[in-house]
C-alpha cells in the first residue's frame, strides 16, 4: 500500500516512512514541538486562532467546516471548563487516512492537540478512537506517556504556565458516533445518540461545557500552519481550501493507499490513471465514490476528460463532494445496484435507531434491495426508493439520514441500467 | 405582560403577538394550527426524534421540528403545505410500516394517538410490502403488558420513568431498526406506577391488568378523585355496566393536578370496587359473643338507635364515641358530625387518622403549597417523610422541582429515603430526632445542642439555614407524620419568621389519608382519636370505617371492646380483625359509587363523581349517617344529597364559605380552601417543651443506613390494595415468571397465594 | 443525557440485581481506576470499564452486569441501554476467536465473500455463529477502516489484511 504526497512536499505524512516514526525522539529530531514551543512563547490564544483562520484550514471529517471559525465561537468568558476533542472515529466507509497518522506519527496529533487546547484554554481533553483501532489506543497511550514524561503535557508545560492533559478513549463499535454530538453522548457515558444542535458543542458540549471536535487530519495540520503561517499554508491550496489533503484510495487501482495532494490538485483522471497507476486487471474505469461512502457515486465518463479538481468546490463542480476523502474506485465488474445495496446495508446497520425517517426509512430500503435481489424486482420500485430516499432527505434528526439516501439517490440517477436490468416488466 | 416581552411571529400569513421565550409548536397549537406529534410532551426532555412536527421556516434550510424552535421576532412560519403534508405522510407511512396494523385486536384502539393522527395525516394506501420486524407480545410485570411491535420509539416511557419516577427502570435497547423498549432481563422492577402506559400514545405498553377485556368506546368515563394518598390525583373511572373494570388519568378524560401521572395504588387499586367479598347486607350480633346474622337495613338501624338509646339513657349522652375513618368523603364526615352533635349530643367524636393536624392547623400562618407550587419552587425542605411511597405525585413533583428546575431539595430525615438521589443535602439523622431538627430551625440558637441529638455536623444545619435564606423564590416546607404536635405548631408559624420581601415561604403537610386534611375540617373541633379509644367512659362506638389508628401502635388493632359497636365498612375482612368486639355491620359504598368531595394535602377540595350503584345493599356513607340520626328521632334533613350537604359546609365550614358543587366542575382548576390563618402565637412554652424533649434524647441509636426498597409502602396489602391480584406478586418480590408470554396471574391461585417461591 | 450535565449518583438499585457479582483481581481493578481517574464524571468510563469486564469474563455476563451497575453507581438498565447499542459489545457468551470479516464496499469488490465462503468452509460455521469447541465466532462487521489493504479481518483485536485464502489458513492454523 502507498503511503506518500503527490504534487507537494509532504507534509502530514512528513514522518511516516521514517524508522521508529512513533517516537518522540524522531519526531522531535524532525521538527516536532515547535509549534508548541513557538506558540507558547510568543502567541495568544487569539494568535493561534487568527493564524489557523487565516490558513483557511477546513475540517477534514466530511463537513468540511472551516475550523478557525469553530474554535471562535467558544464563548472566552464561560467559567465552565473548556474541551478538546479528537474525533478519531474514522468509521467512515473507504476511509482510513486517521489510521496511519496515528498508527506512525502520533506525537503530531499530540501537539496539534495540545496547541487547539491553548487556543481554547481547555485543561482535559480526549482522543476518542473507534473501538476496533484498539492498538492504536496503545500507541497513543505511548506517545502520551513519553509526552508527560518529557514535560509536555501537565502542569508548567515547557516551562510556561500553560496545562493540559490529554486521554485517550475507546468506542465500542457505533459509526454514528463519529457524528460529533453523537460522539459527546457516547464519552459522556450514553448511548451513542446524537443531540440536537443548537446549542453546538462549541456552547454546550462534553458535560455541558464549551467542546471543540476536530478530525485527526484537521488537528494534525495545525502544528504546520502555526510553524510556516497560515497564509503559506493556505497557498498549499487554493484560496477557499487551504492546504494539503488526504485521500484514502481504495477497490480497483492497482496502488491503493494514502495519498497526500494539495488541494485543488487538478485532474481526478491523472490521479486515478497515473498517480495510483490505472484500474487494476486492465479493466475499464466504471465508477468512483470520491469522498466516503456518504457522497455522490460518480460515473466515469464525469471524471474522464472533465479535468475534475479534488478539492470542496472542484468536486461539487463535479457532481460529488469531498467528504472525509474516501476514494473507491470500481471497475467495470461492479454491478452498482449491488455496491448500493451494500451501503444501503451499511447505514441501516449504523443507525442509531433515534429518529423515524432513518431507523425505519434504511430498514425498508434494505428489505426493497433484498426483495429485488431475490428476484423480484417491481416496476415502481425505482420510484419508490427516489420517493423514499426523498421523505429520509432533510428530515433526519442528524446527517446519517441524509448520508443514506445520497448514494441511492445518486446511483439511480446515473446507473440506471443496473436497477431497470433487475426489474420485471 | 409587559409590552416589550412580546414578539411578533407570522403563522400561516397571520400576524401574532406571543411571548418572548414560547416553543413553536405551543404557539401553533395554541392558535389554532394543528401540528402532529408523538414524542413531544410537555415538561419531559426535548426528543425531536419522530419528526412529526415539521414546519418551514422562512430562511432556514430544510423543514425545522417545531417542537425545538423557539419563536423570535419576525419569525415567518407555514405550518401547512404540500411539502410539509407529504413529510407528514411519511413519517406516518415510516412508522407503520413494521406496525403490525392490529387495531382491532388492541386494547389501544379508540383512544389510539397513532391511529388518530393516522386519520388526520397520513396516507391512505399502503405500500410498505415487505416482510414486518416481528417481536412477540409479551409481559414486562404484572402490571405492564408489553406489544413491542407496535412501538414508535417516542419515548415518552423512559422519559417520564426517568424524570417522573426517578427509576430509569424501562429503557431503549439495542439500536436502529431493532430498537426495543425494555428492561436488563426482560422484567419490570419497579414501583409499578404505570405512568408508562398512560403516556403511550400507541398500544405498546398496556394494562396489563386489563388486557383484552374491554374497548374503550365501550366504557363509561367517570371524572373523580383517587380514594388513596393525600395528594388527590384526579383519575377517570372506567365503569362497564355495574362494574369499574379501570382507572386512567389519560388527559383527553381528565386533567386535573396530576396530569397523566397515577400511582400504583391509584391506577391499578380499583378491583376492590366490584370485588365479591364487598359486605353484601347489614349485619346484626343480637347477642355479645353470638354470630353475625344477615339483616335488612330497616332492622339494622332499627336495632342500632335502639341500642344506643339505651346506653345514652342510661350514661348520658358522652357515653357514645363517634370515629369518622379519613377515608370517607366531606360529605360523610359532615353528616357524621351532625349525627354525633345533633342526633346524639355528644362531644367525643374524632377523626381516626394516624397523623393528627390538629396542632398544625390551629396555628398555620401561611398558605398551603400547590403541587404546581412545589414543581416550581426553588427550595424545597422536607422533613421526615417518605412522599415517593405515601405521596407519590408530591414525590413526583419534588423530583421534576430538582431536575428540570434545579430547586435545592434538603431532606432531613433518618432513613435514606429514595429522594435523597435528587437531594442538594441530606441530613441524615439518627431515628426519632426529627424534632432536634425543627427546633434548630425555628430558633437558630440551639444549633449545638440538635446537631448533637440529630448525630450530624453543626455545619450542615449552617449549610442548609444558608440555602435557604439565599432562596430566590418559592420556600416550601413539607413534613411527615414523625415530628410532634410542638414542632407542627412551630412549623405552621414559620412562614412568620422570614421578612417582607424573602422568600415566600409554603407549607405542606404529608398527611397519609385521601381527606386526612378535610376530615380534620369537618370534625376539627373534635377529640383525640386515641384518648377517645382509650376513655373508659365511652361505652358505645359508632365506628365511620375502621379506625387507622393509632400511631406507634405498629399496626396493632384497636381495642373496641364495649357494650355497643355499630361500623360500616367495604369487607368483611376489615371487621374479622375485631370480629367479636362489633355488633352491627353496616355496608358501605366506596368512592365509585358515590357523590362527594375530599380535601387533598394542597387544600383542594375536588370532587368524587359517582361511577356506578352503589354494590349491593351498600350505601354512601353520608347516608348511613342521616339514617342512623333520623332512627335515633331526629328529622334534621340530614339524608338530603351530597350537594345539599355541601351546600351546608359551605355555609357552616370555615374556610369553605361560599363553595358549591358547580364551583368545583372543573377539574383543572381546583379551588383551595381557605384555611383559616394566625398571627404570631407566643409559642415560648411549646418552644420550651421541645427543647426539654429535645435534651431528653437519646443519642445512642443508631442510623438506618439501608435505603427502603421500592414498593416498602406502595405494595403492602392493606384491606383495599389486597384485592388487587396483581399486588400479592408485588409483594412477593415481583419475580420474574418462567413464561412471561401470559399473564404472570399464571403464578396465584384463587386464593391469592403464590404458586411457586418468589425468586431471587 | 441533560443538557445540562449534572452528576447524579443513583443510591439505589430499583432493578433486582442478579445475585452474584463478578470480583476482580487487584490489577484488574487498578487498570479500572485508572481509566476512572480520566473523566470529570465516572458515567464516562462506562465503555472502557465494559471493555475489561468482556476480557475478564469473556462477554458482559450477569455478575459483570451487576459489577458495572455498582462500581459506576448506575442502574443496571442503564448498562444494559449501552451495552445493547455498541457492536463490539456482546452480551451473549462469544467464541475465544472472534474472526469479523469486513463486508463493507472496498472489502466487498476486493474479494470478501471468497474469504468468508473460505473460512465458514474452514471451520464448519456459517457468519453469526460459534464453533461447538467454543473456539471461533464469525461475523461479518462494517468497514473497520482497512479498504486500502482489503480483504481483511480483525481477530479479536488484530488486524489481518491484504487476505488470500492461503493467508487465511495460514492464519487460523496459527492460533493455539
Ligand atoms: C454520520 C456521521 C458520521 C461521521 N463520522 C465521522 C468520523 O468517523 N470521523 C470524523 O472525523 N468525523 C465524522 N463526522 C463528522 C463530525 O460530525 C464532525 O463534523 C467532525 O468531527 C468535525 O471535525 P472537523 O471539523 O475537523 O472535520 C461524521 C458525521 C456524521 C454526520
Ligand atoms: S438520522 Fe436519526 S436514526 Fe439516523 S443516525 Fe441520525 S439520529 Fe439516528
Ligand atoms: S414532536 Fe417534534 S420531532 Fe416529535
Amino acid at each position: 500500500m502507498f503511503i506518500g504526497a503527490i504534487g507537494c512536499e509532504p507534509l502530514q505524512l512528513r514522518r511516516v516512512h521514517l524508522e521508529h516514526s512513533r517516537s518522540l525522539d524522531v519526531y522531535r529530531r524532525n521538527g516536532g514541538y515547535e509549534a508548541i514551543k513557538k506558540v507558547l512563547d510568543s502567541m495568544s490564544p487569539d494568535d493561534v486562532i487568527n493564524e489557523v483562520k487565516k490558513s483557511s484550514l477546513r475540517g477534514r471529517g466530511g463537513a468540511g467546516f472551516p475550523t478557525g471559525m469553530k474554535w471562535s465561537f467558544v464563548p472566552k468568558d464561560s467559567p465552565k471548563p473548556k474541551y478538546v476533542v479528537c474525533n478519531a472515529d474514522e468509521s467512515e466507509p473507504g476511509t482510513f487516512k486517521d489510521r496511519y497518522l496515528m498508527e506512525r506519527d502520533p506525537h503530531m496529533l499530540i501537539e496539534g492537540m495540545l496547541i487547539a487546547a491553548y487556543a481554547l484554554g481547555a485543561r482535559t481533553n480526549y482522543i476518542y478512537t473507534r473501538g476496533e483501532y484498539k492498538y492504536l489506543i496503545e500507541i497513543m497511550d505511548v506517545a502520551l506517556d513519553e509526552a508527560r514524561a518529557a514535560g509536555l503535557l501537565g502542569e508548567k508545560i515547557l516551562g510556561s504556565n500553560f496545562a493540559c492533559d490529554i486521554y485517550t478513549h475507546s468506542g465500542a463499535g457505533a459509526y454514528i458516533c463519529g457524528e460529533e454530538t453523537a460522539l459527546l453522548s457516547s464519552l459522556e457515558g450514553f448511548r451513542g445518540h446524537p443531540r440536537m444542535k443548537p446549542p453546538f458543542p462549541a456552547i454546550s458540549g462534553l458535560y455541558a461545557c464549551p467542546t471543540v471536535v476536530n478530525n485527526v487530519e484537521t488537528l494534525t495540520a495545525v502544528p504546520d500552519i502555526i510553524k510556516m503561517g497560515g497564509e503559506a499554508y493556505q497557498k498549499l491550496g487554493t484560496e477557499k481550501s487551504g492546504g494539503t489533503k488526504l485521500w484514502s484510495v481504495s477497490g480497483h487501482v492497482n496502488q491503493p493507499g494514502v495519498y497526500e495532494l494539495p488541494m485543488g490538485y487538478d485532474d481526478m483522471e491523472k490521479f486515478i490513471f497515473e498517480d495510483c497507476s490505472g484500474i487494476s486487471n486492465g479493466k475499464q474505469l466504471k465508477a468512483v465514490i470520491p469522498g466516503g461512502s456518504s457522497v455522490y457515486i460518480m460515473r466515469a465518463d464525469q471524471i474522464i476528460g472533465k479535468d475534475v479538481r479534488m478539492d470542496y468546490e472542484g468536486l461539487v463542480a463535479g457532481g460529488s463532494m469531498v467528504g472525509s476523502g474516501g476514494f473507491i474506485v470500481m471497475d467495470e465488474t461492479v454491478d452498482v445496484f449491488e455496491s448500493t445495496k451494500n451501503l444501503t446495508e451499511f447505514y441501516k446497520h449504523e443507525s442509531c435507531g433515534w429518529c423515524t425517517p432513518c431507523r425505519e426509512g434504511t430498514d425498508w430500503l434494505v428489505k426493497i434491495f433484498k426483495r429485488i435481489e431475490a428476484g423480484d424486482g417491481r416496476e415502481g420500485d425505482v420510484q419508490l426508493f427516489l420517493d423514499l430516499c426523498d421523505n429520509i432527505e432533510g428530515k433526519s434528526f442528524c446527517p446519517l439520514g441524509d448520508a443514506a439516501a445520497w448514494p441511492i439517490q445518486s446511483a439511480i440517477k446515473r446507473f440506471p441500467e443496473d436497477f431497470q436490468k433487475r426489474m420485471k416488466n | 405582560m409587559d409590552q416589550s416581552d412580546l414578539i411578533k411571529v407570522t403563522i400561516n400569513g397571520q400576524d401574532f403577538q406571543v411571548a418572548k421565550g414560547a416553543r413553536l409548536i405551543d404557539v401553533c397549537r395554541e392558535k389554532q394550527f394543528d401540528i402532529p406529534s408523538f414524542c413531544y410532551y410537555a415538561d419531559l426532555a426535548l426528543q425531536a426524534s419522530c419528526r412529526m412536527c415539521l414546519v418551514r421556516i422562512e430562511k432556514m434550510p430544510k423543514l425545522q421540528t417545531s417542537c425545538t424552535i423557539i419563536c423570535t421576532d419576525g419569525m415567518v412560519v407555514t405550518t401547512q403545505s404540500e411539502e410539509i403534508q407529504k413529510a407528514q405522510r411519511s413519517m406516518l407511512e415510516f412508522l407503520l410500516a413494521n406496525h403490525p396494523l392490529d387495531c382491532p385486536v388492541c386494547d389501544r384502539g379508540g383512544e389510539c394517538e397513532l391511529q388518530e393522527q393516522t386519520f388526520d395525516w397520513g396516507n391512505l394506501e399502503e405500500r410498505f410490502t415487505e416482510k414486518k420486524n416481528y417481536h412477540p407480545e409479551k409481559f414486562l410485570s404484572p402490571m405492564v403488558a408489553n406489544d413491542p411491535q407496535r412501538c414508535i420509539l417516542c419515548k415518552r416511557c423512559t422519559r417520564v420513568c426517568d424524570e417522573w419516577m426517578g427509576e430509569q427502570a424501562i429503557e431503549a435497547g439495542n439500536r436502529g431498526a431493532n430498537t426495543v423498549i425494555g428492561t436488563y432481563g426482560g422484567w419490570l422492577n419497579c414501583s409499578q406506577c404505570g405512568n408508562c402506559i398512560e403516556v403511550c400514545p400507541t398500544g405498546t405498553l398496556l394494562d396489563g391488568t386489563y388486557r383484552h377485556q374491554h374497548r374503550p368506546w365501550e366504557l363509561t368515563q367517570t371524572v373523580s378523585t383517587c380514594t388513596y394518598c393525600s395528594d388527590g390525583c384526579q383519575l377517570s373511572l372506567g365503569s362497564r355496566g355495574s362494574e369499574v373494570v379501570r382507572i386512567v388519568a389519560r388527559d383527553r378524560y381528565v386533567n386535573g393536578l396530576n396530569g397523566e401521572f397515577l400511582c400504583v395504588k391509584g391506577r391499578f387499586g380499583h378491583p376492590f370496587i366490584n370485588h365479591p367479598d364487598r359486605i353484601r347486607t347489614p349485619l346484626i350480633r343480637y347477642q355479645k359473643g353470638g354470630k353475625l346474622i344477615p339483616a335488612t337495613w330497616d332492622e339494622a338501624l332499627r336495632f342500632t338507635a335502639q341500642r344506643l338509646s339505651q346506653i345514652k339513657q342510661a350514661h348520658g349522652a358522652n357515653s357514645i364515641g363517634v370515629l369518622g375513618s379519613p377515608r370517607l368523603t366531606n360529605e360523610a364526615l359532615y353528616s357524621l358530625r351532625q349525627l354525633a352533635t345533633g342526633a346524639i349530643g355528644t362531644d367525643n367524636y374524632a377523626v381516626a387518622d394516624r397523623f393528627s393536624l390538629k396542632p398544625f392547623f390551629a396555628n398555620l400562618s401561611g398558605p398551603l403549597a400547590t403541587h404546581r407550587d412545589i414543581r416550581y419552587a426553588k427550595t424545597i425542605v422536607l422533613i421526615g417523610g417518605e412522599p415517593e411511597e405515601l405521596q407519590p405525585l408530591t414525590g413526583k413533583q419534588i423530583r421534576q422541582a430538582v431536575r428540570n428546575g434545579n430547586a435545592n431539595l434538603i431532606i432531613i430525615n433518618s432513613v435514606r429515603i429514595r429522594l435523597c438521589e435528587q437531594a442538594t443535602q441530606f441530613i441524615h439523622i439518627r431515628p426519632g430526632s426529627e424534632d432536634a431538627a425543627v427546633l434548630a430551625f425555628a430558633t437558630g440558637d440551639n444549633d449545638e445542642l440538635s446537631a448533637k441529638k440529630m448525630g450530624i455536623d453543626v455545619s450542615e444545619i449552617a449549610r442548609a439555614r444558608d440555602t435557604i435564606n439565599q432562596t430566590q423564590g418559592d420556600l416550601v416546607i413539607m413534613f411527615g407524620g414523625e415530628v410532634s404536635a410542638a414542632s407542627q405548631m412551630l412549623i405552621a408559624q414559620s412562614p412568620l419568621g422570614f421578612a417582607e420581601g424573602g422568600p415566600r415561604t409554603l407549607l405542606h403537610p404529608l398527611p397519609l389519608y385521601n381527606n386526612s386534611v378535610g376530615a380534620h375540617d369537618m370534625l376539627r373541633d373534635g377529640k383525640d382519636a386515641a384518648a377517645l379509644l382509650q376513655d373508659e367512659s365511652v361505652r358505645a362506638l359508632i365506628l365511620a370505617g375502621k379506625p387507622l389508628l393509632p400511631a406507634g401502635s405498629n399496626g396493632a388493632e384497636p381495642e373496641v371492646n364495649r357494650e355497643f359497636v355499630v361500623l360500616w365498612e367495604l369487607f368483611l375482612s376489615a371487621v374479622s380483625e375485631f370480629e367479636r368486639q362489633v355488633d352491627v355491620v353496616l355496608p358501605a359504598a366506596s368512592f365509585a359509587e358515590v357523590d362527594g368531595t375530599f380535601t387533598n394535602n394542597d387544600g383542594f377540595v375536588q370532587r368524587v363523581r359517582k361511577a356506578i350503584e352503589p354494590v349491593h345493599q351498600s350505601k354512601p356513607d353520608w347516608l348511613i349517617a342521616g339514617q342512623l340520626a333520623n332512627a335515633l328521632g331526629t328529622d334534621a334533613a340530614l339524608e338530603a344529597s351530597p350537594s345539599a350537604i355541601f351546600r351546608e359546609i359551605g355555609e357552616r365550614v370555615p374556610g369553605y364559605s361560599g363553595l358549591r358543587y358547580p364551583l368545583l366542575k372543573d377539574e383543572s382548576n381546583p379551588v383551595q380552601v381557605k384555611h383559616e390563618t394566625v398571627s404570631r402565637r407566643d409559642l415560648s412554652n411549646e418552644l420550651a417543651a421541645l427543647r426539654n424533649a429535645v435534651e431528653a434524647m437519646d443519642e445512642t441509636a443508631n442510623k438506618e443506613q439501608l435505603t427502603p426498597g421500592v414498593g416498602h409502602e406502595l405494595f403492602k396489602l392493606g384491606t383495599l390494595m389486597e384485592k388487587t391480584p396483581q399486588i400479592h406478586l408485588l409483594s412477593a418480590g415481583n419475580p420474574k415468571p418462567d413464561n412471561i408470554l401470559v399473564s404472570p396471574l399464571y403464578q396465584i391461585s384463587i386464593d391469592a397465594n403464590l404458586k411457586r417461591e418468589a425468586a431471587a | 443525557m441533560s443538557t445540562d450535565f449534572t452528576q447524579i449518583q443513583p443510591l439505589y438499585q430499583p432493578v433486582n440485581m442478579p445475585g452474584e457479582v463478578a470480583v476482580f483481581s487487584p490489577e484488574v481493578e487498578a487498570e479500572i481506576d485508572r481509566h476512572l481517574a480520566k473523566y470529570p464524571s465516572q458515567r464516562s468510563a462506562i465503555l472502557p470499564l465494559m471493555f475489561i469486564v468482556q476480557r475478564e469474563r469473556g462477554y458482559l455476563d450477569p455478575p459483570g452486569v451487576s459489577y458495572l451497575a455498582n462500581r459506576l453507581s448506575l442502574r443496571i438498565t442503564d448498562i444494559w441501554e449501552v451495552a445493547t447499542f455498541y457492536s463490539m459489545l456482546q452480551t451473549k457468551p462469544i467464541g475465544k476467536y472472534h474472526i469479523q470479516v469486513c463486508k463493507t464496499l472496498s472489502c466487498k469488490i476486493m474479494g470478501e465473500g471468497r474469504i468468508t465462503e473460505h473460512v465458514s468452509k474452514k471451520l464448519g460455521i456459517k457468519p453469526g455463529e460459534t464453533t461447538p469447541d467454543g473456539k471461533f465466532s464469525l461475523s461479518l462487521v462494517e468497514c473497520l477502516g482497512s479498504c486500502g489493504t482489503a480483504p481483511m479481518f480483525q481477530i479479536n483485536f488484530d488486524y489481518h489484511e491484504n487476505l488470500t485464502t492461503e493467508k487465511v489458513d495460514q492464519i487460523l492454523d496459527s492460533l493455539p
